[in-house]
């Protein structure tokens, strides 16, 4: 009985700080930017207002949309949920970690994908068609390199599953400094950029509906199903910074189950994000997006790199 | 010898009686009127003005002259500028029979031109026969700039759709963009033929903001057409408005202030820095690189804050005058210390901001090689300005036909040849260095005296061209006075209207996101080239 109780305690937990955490790191990225560009810029909790206006707001939608484009928002939402499930953020292990390893991840989010871009393409807007064909090609090419990267921090614990790997390391943490987690580190941030479509690869904040790649797919939405839409997104960030930090610094995560290390867990996963995110701003201020075909370019980088990160782990054995 | 003379000369020597010279007011300016009964070797004229005399198509005039005449004219206007000369060839037309034999074949630059003159006045230019400026909802027989309609006129809309050239194969698609777009732009209709990301072909579909300003004009006198000038182009108000007061002054000889020549030549400096570097900040913005563009707009506000302190405008309006300016800009230490500010502290930050821009590798990669418009093509399109002077054109009006106080100052246009985006951006970098000197030698011309001459009655039947080499190009009215010196045909020339075929000519083989870039970087007025 305990047990259960504990569980679902810690499965609240878990949804809770992600879930309510991500518009934070959006509000955080935007300040940053602000500031480097001598911008007082909005208040960090800005985009939780927005996500609140867009949740009040009426749902437009294209006469000549398909049960798909008011089917995507709820399917996405539910997606990323399941993978917030899965990826530690202030306790290892979750308490569901055996409903899916990394593998899992990673099709959840191409699932998660494939609607957005098929909903992309219900409207029969020239931009969402764009969006989705830019979309695709540029996941075709980051999935390898997120997957690779991964992976070679996995063989170091020797299991896909994220809770256990995220538990191993953090009791070994000799094995966090070493050159093979280093290179994978760098793919694995770039992967990030690409997959949450951050400059140089996708430009966020732009109006320019024919430079846009994810915000083309998403140009239809509006109301309520945006703000799943845009939520999602930034779980799907908070989803890959947790990552970043919980595979390469493990530091101060939870393994026991007690209020001190619970609470020292919640501070050190706060203080990473933020700098992740301050990380991201920083990338994005000196960086101007790349060209369209450039792209594949940077993105074999994360590929090389962590194939690298693997190889180095065999022959050094590190 | 006195250019006038040498032309009339060469001209009579090579087409015998065909051709009537006659001079006029203006200085610089020779009218030919071409015999109706040979109005056959008319390309064959133009085209030896471009071919020979190394004259450059400025702008082509329809002039209704029914009540006066009982025939249209069409002038056809070539600026010589090693000669500081324009060439006006006029050629009547009989209103039983408009049609003239189309020169744009020879000179194509005038290929918008003539289709424009069928749209509003009916005339012909065979066999260019394609419409440019109505669109289909508007009657093909009603042509609105002819005296017998009247500006408030209704006019019944009949069925029609846009009609574009069509690229066919297959993976071949066509992306409709606009007129109503993202953004605080105005509007114009894009259509994209691509084969995945690459432009196939791009048509643009423009004249969405026609607002008649020529029509409107009729019947107004100069001194309230002013204020219609500056509404032209809000972004070249006053170079607009001060081309328009070029052509009144130069038909009445009215003789300009030193002073107002000096303030009217700031004005014009200041509209092109503020101008120029809000571009650079929003072709930096296009491509994804935020810090120099949110440096840019920054400097961009300073410059218009400072021109509010000169001139109580931020966009300079109100400034323009017949016979000077209408308030002065230097007669307060305030306004000095502005002054001497723009052209010293400004100037400082700028440096900065190129430095900013030259640093950030990942921008310049976006800018180089973009929408390439070779030489070749902008001179055969008639590309000008600044557009044209990243593509190798050595054109600039500032200094082939100096106007204002040009004459007095030390400068060398810009000049790039790769005509990339790049090639735009490094000449607007140049031209607002230029622009920051000029305004240190002009601070050092300011005299005491009059900023406005007191002039007469405007002549009756007066006519003279106006020009001025304003931020984007250059900026050219010709105006006709009737019986009683009100405007009766006042024609407006905006470089965007020359320079459009470019932008769609330099889209063609980029990716479809780097249009906005590409089209950035031109940065066309919609207003100015619809009217």
């Amino acid at each position: 009985m305990n047990d259960i109780i504990t569980n679902a305690l810690l499965l609240i937990l878990q949804l809770g700080v992600t879930v309510l955490m991500a518009p934070f790191i959006f509000g955080i990225i935007k300040k940053t930017k602000a500031r480097i560009q001598n911008r007082r810029g909005p208040s960090i909790f800005q985009p939780y207002a927005d996500l609140t206006k867009l949740l009040k707001k009426e749902v437009v939608i294209s006469e000549n949309a398909s049960w798909l484009f008011s089917f995507t928002p709820y399917l996405l939402i539910a997606s990323t949920l399941v993978i917030v499930i899965l990826v530690p953020t202030v306790f290892a292990p979750l308490p569901f970690h055996w409903i899916g390893d990394i593998i899992t991840v990673a099709y959840l989010l191409a699932l998660g994908r494939f609607f957005l871009a098929l909903a992309g393409l219900d409207t029969a807007s020239g931009f969402g068609g764009l969006g989705s064909s830019r979309e695709m090609s540029i996941a075709s090419i980051v999935e390898p390199a997120m997957m690779l990267s991964i992976f070679a921090v996995a063989v170091t614990a020797g299991s896909t599953n994220l809770s256990i790997v995220v538990r191993s390391l953090s009791t070994t943490p000799a094995s966090i400094f070493n050159p093979s987690h280093l290179l994978a580190f760098v793919a694995l941030f770039i992967v990030t950029i690409a997959e949450t479509g951050r400059i140089p690869v996708d430009n966020p904040e732009t109006h320019l509906e024919l430079t846009m790649i994810h915000e083309a797919m998403i140009l239809e939405y509006s109301g309520r199903y945006l703000a799943f839409i845009e939520w999602a997104s930034q779980m799907k960030m908070v989803i890959f910074l947790s990552l970043l930090a919980n595979l390469f610094f493990p530091i101060g995560l939870a393994t026991v189950l007690s209020p001190a290390a619970l609470g020292v867990s919640i501070v050190a996963f706060v203080a990473k994000m933020t700098l992740l995110a301050i990380g991201i701003a920083l990338v994005e201020s000196t960086n101007a997006k790349l060209r369209l075909f450039r792209v594949p370019d940077l993105l074999m980088t994360a590929f090389i790199l962590s194939l690298l990160s693997l190889i180095l782990y065999f022959i050094v054995g590190a | 010898m006195d250019p006038k003379l040498k032309y009339s000369l060469l001209l009579k020597e090579t087409w015998g009686d065909r051709l009537t010279v006659e001079t006029s007011v203006a200085p610089n300016e020779l009218y030919l009127t071409l015999d109706p009964r040979f109005v056959g070797s008319l390309v064959e004229i133009c085209s030896t003005l471009v071919k020979s005399f190394r004259a450059h198509f400025v702008t082509l005039v329809p002039v209704d002259e029914r009540s006066t005449k009982r025939s249209l004219s069409v002038l056809y206007i070539f600026s010589v500028a090693h000669d500081d000369l324009f060439l006006i060839l006029s050629v009547p037309v009989d209103p039983r029979n408009m049609e003239l034999p189309s020169i744009s074949t020879h000179v194509e630059s005038a290929n918008w031109f003539e289709r424009e003159m069928k749209d509003w006045f009916g005339i012909i230019a065979f066999p260019n026969i394609y419409r440019l400026a109505s669109h289909p909802d508007w009657p093909e027989d009603v042509h609105p700039m002819l005296k017998d309609f009247k500006a408030d006129q209704k006019v019944p809309r009949v069925r029609g759709d846009f009609e574009f050239k069509r690229v066919e194969g297959e993976g071949i698609f066509e992306i409709p963009v606009g007129p109503v777009h993202a953004g605080i732009i105005e509007p114009g209709h894009f259509r994209f033929s691509v084969a995945g990301e690459p432009i196939i072909n791009l048509e643009a579909q423009l004249f969405y903001t026609h607002k008649a300003t020529e029509k409107i004009g009729e019947g107004l006198t100069p001194e309230r057409t002013v204020f219609l000038a500056e509404r032209i182009s809000g972004d070249t108000s006053f170079g607009h408005a001060l081309a328009f007061c070029h052509a009144i002054e130069r038909m009445s000889a009215i003789e300009i202030p030193e002073r107002a020549l000096v303030s009217r030549t700031i004005l014009l400096e200041l509209e092109r820095l503020y101008n120029h570097i809000g571009d650079i900040g929003a072709i930096m913005l296009d491509v994804g690189y935020g810090v120099g563009a949110s440096m840019a707009s920054h400097l961009k506000e300073q410059l218009l804050q400072s021109n509010e302190i000169l001139t109580g405008s931020r966009l300079l309006r109100g400034m323009a005058a017949i016979g000077g300016i209408r308030r002065n800009i230097e007669d307060t230490p305030s306004k000095r210390q502005t002054l001497h500010d723009v052209s010293r502290n400004q100037r400082k930050s700028f440096e900065n901001l190129v430095e900013i821009a030259m640093s950030s590798s990942s921008t310049l990669d976006r800018l180089e090689t973009t929408g390439q418009l070779t030489h070749k093509e902008a001179f055969r399109l008639g590309v000008i300005g600044l557009a044209g002077r990243a593509s190798g054109i050595d054109r600039d009006l500032r200094r082939d036909h100096p106007h204002c106080s040009y004459r007095q100052l030390r400068f060398k246009p810009a000049l790039h040849n790769e005509g990339d985006v790049l090639a735009r951006f490094n000449v607007r970098i140049d031209e607002v260095r230029h622009s920051f000197e000029l305004l240190e030698q002009l601070e050092d011309l300011l005299s005491e005296g009059p900023t406005r001459a007191t002039h007469g009655p405007i002549p009756s039947g007066g006519f003279a061209l106006g020009y001025a080499e304003a931020w984007r190009g250059e900026v050219v009215h010709w105006v006709m006075t009737d019986g009683s010196g009100k405007i009766t045909r006042w024609k407006i020339t905006d470089p965007s209207f020359h320079n459009w075929k470019g932008v769609t000519v330099a889209a063609r083989n980029n990716i479809i996101p780097d249009f906005p870039v590409i089209n950035k970087s031109f940065n066309l007025s919609y207003s100015g080239n619809d009217r």
